[in-house]
């Protein structure tokens, strides 16, 4: 029997969409988290290789395999508690529909990712991609109560919960969190979620890079906590030179105290305009939207008093016309077109500084030859292999984690 | 005694773990056999007889509390960590018997044994000593030079040396002259000596007589009164303790016949405070409760000049750092009436180090038997001390001054710890009160 | 005692020398419990390294005798997880006790693990900044054991519990092997171990150092004491605050019994002794006019819903009375009855009132007292059971209740522990939890880490529990929880006078 027909007698005729990867991949698009199960069991007996796809809209879909599963059929959303303010969502759901459905609860999930609006919740969580609201609320991990995997061997690991605070046994979250989909499927996400704010409020300044930067000190060293602080490049917020946005969400007084705050660190008068609603959500959605759209995207974490030292040394390596750097994190996203050659050579002076770079997004050739994570530390990387082991026995999930080097 | 000696006083302990970090020992070693809640284990297990008194492993870690009581305020469920330790060290010491340097300094220091000439004559050649200056000058870190050390702190200061009256408002101090209260005005209370305060101390004494009057109390002696019994409780010689105990339950009178009530005592010694007040529990078991009115009776010395203010005396121009005794803080549960004492001298710039709180160290014969421990709880005061850089040390306990003056003399510092009541002794003095 | 027996303390001596190691019975029994006194384990040695290379030294020396151990710090935990057997070495790590560094600009600390919670925030407060998590035994417990337990606090209900502050760690493996986890800017540089390693127990090995996330303190407070008639109301109140969308840096809530024993103790803080419940509120923020306007509308939704009266503390000094009269709470249940199980569950914010009369029908089938002390807005449960353990049969139906309420919060959609960790004594309710596959993964991940599965051994995963796992060995049944073949032959003396 043929894969194609083995797949089809497991999960039903519409399971299987043959037609619709470019490189003659069959595509599978189980409808719940037994049938992702089912699916992977059946894969560890056959040694098929499988590569993990959402909307398909960030992660090239190009690693080479048996067959190519897809969570676009688990959207399903159990539950949206906004008295708890937790919900419980599967992972296959598109961030755009799931912020609707949270909106029209009067609740909000505070991430907001790069890439396309469509983009499914579970990329978000595999590859641990936060966009600027990280300055407020944290990254990815920090808005997870729980979720539930499918090993590379078809078993179904439920860890966390949907309550606020969980101890109970080792926080296998975490490994999900920004795994790359290395330890498994990611079926089943509980969220912690906030009001949605009442007031939401964007200003921005536009400057030399320096400039903006004694700028982003000023805001460092005042008691503003704005809850997005980000410096964006000419390229990416569309104007002329860099721009510094800052956007505060909260209560009504919250919102307009911190403006005043904010006036009053850099130097008062207007020099930040503020923008109107639609201004803003335009600013931050082409911004997210500009990194699905370059070729290769990394992001790397430094500490707020080495932002601009990193910034130099981007430029000067690979470039630095699509950035979007959270000063006060220390957190910077790159998207642009390099070469393998640079890359490994960028990580290596950024290894030397005590800085990690992660691949978020790039062809699979360079994937896999520059890995997401690269060498890890002494000691490291056997209990990652350690791990990968654990979960995916038969190596079926196709993912480049450490690169060739 | 109550029927389980005190061992009920440590039933409330559910383990929590607070005390850890009040706890001198346990800051020095970080080992729980060394912290209150081990040592409640510790006590527990003795009182049901699954260790006994004589294992060394008991005895070593009760030996090295230092019995300052600083885990009782702290926690909450109110724990008497006190009780139990001396029911348990009456149990060691029932078993194990005193240790020779126990005995030997109780003898010398106390008079126990009944001998109070040779007490008297150990008391007048420290003093003799004293006033050659030369234990000052041998003062160190050594167990002998310590000694010389703790001799030399007792020795009065001459105030007017480390620094200077002011006069504030252009006026002479003497125009602060107040007359005394008549005597009608007065209120008698009755002087508790002690041991190491009269042999070593009488300076304080007559510091404390002096600025009581100004605040209108009459000090009279109480004839007959010997040692209150603390250093022996702490040893575990309960029966010694409430041997004495008794004798000064006579000297001091049980009062209650007339329809006056009897005096107050007032005591300034932060020990013998301590245990004067704990007279009740340690004669539980005697007639019709004479140890419990005699407890309610004794007052620290800085009580009762709190009480009436105390009056203000002359300005002193310096900075002083209070450091509480254990036995004041922890046990008696005195922390403004000495703030309220010092705050009585205009100008006084009182500071307190953020560990002031913590015991220095001394714990009565403490500093004699266990001197690694009392050395290694007393360093961080002094770090701390030596960061504050007061002019003068403020301590209202004998054991304190003497230990932590010890300490300043061995770390070559010339600052000088002194009894509150001294210092507003010499405020009072330079405003004329004794004119 | 065996000849391994003496030769392993007398290594252990030579690393740490003779003073840091215990092993005469009565210091051993000192280490026989912690913060949860019915767990009782008497160690076979005590060890207290000094630094940081001697506990290098020591699991080096352990994995090469194969002798397994325990990390300790200040054994404050709340499941008897810091216990170790006769057969096990006690690693005490109160010594290691250094704040490395502050780093006030990139607002960060690197510490050693025997650092005191509350002394990182003294240390830090002279720059503005504070280490938020605040367990109630901050003033005791270490930091090394806030990551084994990934320990909460009162406000953690805005500012996270502590896997949200450590960013790296250095961590010595069951084999002795260093490594570095994590970065100084959390970025996890691979996937994220630091995740994995906080809340893990002690059993993926030793922190040795930990870089933690400071942040700046807030520049204004409020604190908000809220009294209710009724249990019922007050936990209504909570599910209130929560959908007003503002978040409270704290929400916490007491019964009457908690109430009463805090009123008892030196660390009174007024909170009425009529009331069925109070609620402690916190706000804060940078901003003075935000935190005010947040306050206010607070106190309105307390009024409505059904708070008797909302008070705000009028200085710092009255905020510090009513806090130490919430976090040393647990230790003034001491004064109810002379033994005490404190019981750790989270339910949905919204389950709250319905719980709590649950909880409280429970206690009364049972004939027992249960104070109820905890995070209200974090929906995380501390039913206290008070009992005397020397009335015959009393303890046994303490742990039946204790069983029937962690069922009532399961069944509620909560968890068995939001705080405190499994250690020995949550053991029986995970099953309850997770499945055999999710147990088997939690001990396969363990393997990975400690493959002998010699560090704090017997804790957090009930073996028998487990269904098989590809690459790990074979379930094991028993009532105690099974442990891996460890070969010791060591036996430790009974009295220091044997050695």
């Amino acid at each position: 029997m043929s894969l194609v027909d083995r797949v089809r007698a497991l999960l039903g005729d519409d399971a299987v969409d043959v037609a619709a990867t470019h490189d003659g991949v069959p595509r599978v698009a189980p409808a719940s988290p037994d049938a992702v199960a089912l699916l992977l069991g059946t894969a560890r007996e056959e040694g098929w290789h499988v590569r993990i796809e959402g909307a398909g809209s960030w992660l090239p879909t190009d690693a080479p395999v048996d067959l190519a599963l897809t969570t676009r059929r688990l959207d399903h959303v159990p539950a949206i508690e906004p008295q708890d303010l937790a919900a419980t969502v599967e992972a296959g759901i598109g961030c755009d529909l799931l912020r609707q459905q949270l909106a029209d609860r009067g609740t909000w999930l505070a991430l907001d990712p790069p890439g396309l609006a469509g983009r499914s919740l579970g990329s978000v969580v595999a590859t641990a991609t936060a966009g600027p609201l990280r300055q407020g609320f944290g990254s990815v991990r920090d808005h997870l109560l729980g979720v539930t995997f499918v090993t590379g061997d078809g078993r179904l690991v439920q860890s966390g919960g949907r309550v606020m605070k969980n101890v109970a046994g080792y926080d296998l979250t975490k490994l999900a969190a920004g795994g790359f989909g290395a330890f498994g499927v990611i079926v089943l996400v509980h969220l912690r979620l906030r009001a949605l704010p009442r007031a939401d409020q964007t200003l921005v300044l536009e400057g030399s890079r320096e400039e903006l930067a004694q700028v982003s000190e000023d805001i460092a060293a005042a008691a503003v906590q704005p809850a997005a602080h980000e410096l964006m490049s000419p390229a990416l917020a569309r104007r002329e030179r860099w721009l510094l946005a800052v956007r505060f969400a909260g209560s009504a007084a919250l919102v307009s105290a911190e403006e005043t705050a904010l006036r009053a660190a850099t130097g008062g008068g207007g020099r930040f305009t503020p923008l109107r609603a639609d201004e803003a959500h335009a600013l931050w959605m082409r911004a997210a939207e500009s990194f699905a759209t370059r070729p290769v995207t990394f992001r790397i974490g430094g500490l707020p008093d080495s932002s601009d030292e990193l910034l130099d040394l981007l430029q000067h390596q690979v470039g630095d016309e699509w950035i979007s750097a959270s000063p006060g994190v220390g957190a910077i996203r790159w998207g642009g077109e390099t070469t393998v050659d640079r890359l490994r050579r960028l990580r290596r002076s950024l290894a030397g500084l005590e800085v990690p770079l992660t691949l978020e997004r790039a062809s699979w050739p360079v994937r896999a030859a520059v890995g997401h994570f690269g060498a890890y530390r002494e000691g490291v990387g056997p209990l990652v292999a350690g791990l990968r082991r654990t979960f995916d026995p038969a190596e079926a999930f196709v993912v480049a984690v450490e690169g060739a080097e | 005694m109550t029927e389980r000696g005190g061992f009920e006083g440590l039933d409330s302990c559910v383990h929590c773990g607070f005390c850890l970090q009040a706890c001198p020992t346990f800051l020095a070693t970080g080992d729980e056999a060394d912290s209150p809640r081990g040592r409640i284990e510790l006590m527990r297990a003795l009182e049901a007889g699954e260790l006994a008194p004589n294992d060394p492993g008991v005895a070593l870690h009760l030996d090295r509390c230092l019995g300052c009581r600083g885990c009782e305020p702290v926690c909450p469920s109110g724990v008497s960590y006190g009780r139990g330790l001396e029911a348990s060290r009456a149990l060691l010491a029932e078993r194990r018997g005193t240790p020779p340097l126990v005995r030997a300094a109780l003898a010398a220091l106390t008079g126990t044994g009944g001998d109070m000439r040779a007490t008297r004559l150990v008391y007048a050649l420290a003093r003799a000593l004293r006033a050659t200056g030369v234990p000052g000058k041998l003062a160190g870190w050594g167990r002998l030079r310590f000694a010389f050390g703790m001799l030399a702190a007792t020795a009065p200061k001459d105030g007017g040396r480390r620094w200077r009256s002011v006069e504030v408002g252009g006026g002479r101090p003497r125009a602060n002259l107040h007359r005394l209260p008549p005597p009608s005005m007065t209120s008698p209370v009755l002087l508790f000596r002690g041991c190491v305060m009269q042999g070593l101390f009488p300076h304080v004494h007559a510091a404390t007589v002096r600025t009581l009057e100004v605040n209108g109390y009459a000090v009279r002696d109480a004839p007959g009164q010997v040692c209150c019994g603390a250093l022996h409780a702490h040893a575990g010689l309960r029966g010694e303790a409430r041997r004495l105990a008794r004798a000064n339950v006579a000297a001091f009178g049980a009062g209650g016949d007339a329809d006056d009530a009897p005096p107050l005592i007032v005591v300034n010694s932060a020990g013998c405070g301590a245990m004067l007040k704990e007279y009740g529990h340690l004669l539980h078991d005697e007639s019709d409760g004479v140890g419990q009115r005699f407890a309610a009776r004794v007052r620290d010395v800085t009580e009762l000049l709190a009480e009436r203010g105390p009056r203000p005396g002359a300005p002193i121009d310096a900075t002083v750092a209070y450091d509480p005794p254990c036995h004041l803080l922890h046990a008696q549960r005195i922390a403004a009436p000495p703030e309220q004492v010092l705050r009585a001298i205009p100008v006084l710039r009182v500071i307190s180090t953020p560990d002031a709180a913590q015991c220095c160290g001394s714990a009565g014969l403490f500093t004699l038997v266990e001197p690694e421990m009392s050395r290694a709880v007393l360093q961080p005061k002094l770090a701390s001390l030596a960061q504050a850089r007061p002019q003068m040390i403020v301590t209202g306990n004998p054991g304190c001054v003497m230990q932590i003056g010890a300490g300043l003399a061995a770390a070559g510092s010339p600052i000088a710890v002194r009894h509150p009541v001294e210092l507003l002794d010499e405020s009072y003095r330079a405003a004329g009160y004794y004119a | 005692m065996t000849r391994d027996g003496r030769s392993l303390i007398a290594a252990l001596a030579g690393i740490v020398g003779a003073r840091h190691v215990r092993t005469a019975l009565p210091e051993r029994i000192t280490y026989a419990r912690d913060g949860l006194p019915t767990h009782r384990r008497v160690p076979g040695v005590v060890v207290l390294p000094g630094s940081r290379d001697e506990v290098i030294a020591i699991v080096r020396l352990l994995a090469a005798l194969g002798v397994p151990f325990v990390p300790r710090g200040a054994g404050t935990g709340l499941s008897g997880g810091a216990l170790a057997d006769a057969d096990a070495v006690l690693v005490v790590l109160t010594r290691l006790n250094r704040i490395l560094r502050i780093d006030p600009r990139n607002h960060l600390a690197v510490v050693e693990p025997g650092v005191v919670n509350v002394r990182l925030s003294a240390a830090a407060a002279p720059d503005g900044l504070l280490y938020s998590p605040d367990p109630s035994s901050q003033t005791a417990c270490t930091i090394g054991g806030n990551v084994a337990e990934n320990a909460g606090g009162p406000h953690c209900l805005k500012y996270g519990v502590t896997a949200t502050h450590v960013l790296a760690l250095e961590v010595v493996l069951a084999d002795g092997q260093v490594v570095e986890l994590g970065s100084l800017s959390g970025e996890p540089w691979g996937p994220d171990l630091v995740g994995l390693f906080v809340g893990s127990e002690g059993n993926f090995g030793i922190a040795t150092r930990i870089t933690v996330r400071l942040l700046p303190i807030p520049r204004a407070v409020r604190t908000l004491l809220a009294d209710f008639a009724a249990l019922r109301t007050a936990g209504e109140a909570v599910s209130a605050v929560i959908a007003s969308g503002i978040v409270p840096a704290a929400l916490e809530m007491m019964d009457q019994s908690c109430i009463r024993a805090v009123e008892d103790s030196v660390y009174a803080a007024g909170y009425p002794r009529d009331a069925a419940a109070v609620l402690l509120l916190e706000l804060d923020g940078a901003q003075e006019s935000a935190v005010a306007a947040d306050a206010e509308t607070i106190a309105g939704i307390l009024h409505a819903h059904g708070a008797r009266s909302v008070t705000v503390a009028a200085d710092a000094k009255q905020r510090e009375r009513l806090w130490q009269g919430r976090k040393k709470a647990f230790g003034a249940m001491g004064r109810l009855s002379r033994d005490l199980v404190v019981q750790d569950a989270v339910v949905p914010r919204s389950a709250l009132p319905d719980v709590l009369e649950t909880i409280a029908r429970i206690a009364g089938a049972y004939g027992l007292t249960v104070s109820n002390v905890f995070h209200a807005g974090d929906g995380n449960l501390h039913p206290n059971i008070s009992f005397d353990g020397r009335v015959p049969g009393l303890k046994a139906r303490v742990d039946e209740a204790s069983g029937e309420i962690m069922a009532a919060c399961i069944a509620a959609g909560g968890t068995i522990t939001g705080e405190h960790g499994v250690g020995l004594d949550k053991l029986r309710y995970m099953p309850l939890l997770f499945d055999g596959d999710a147990l088997a993964a939690m001990r396969a991940v363990r393997r990975v880490f400690d493959p002998e599965e010699r560090v704090n051994p017997g804790k957090v995963v009930p073996v028998h529990a487990c269904r098989e796992w590809v690459g790990s060995v074979n379930a094991e049944r028993g009532t105690r929880n099974a442990r891996a073949d460890v070969r010791s032959d060591f036996r430790v003396p009974t009295s220091a006078l044997e050695t």
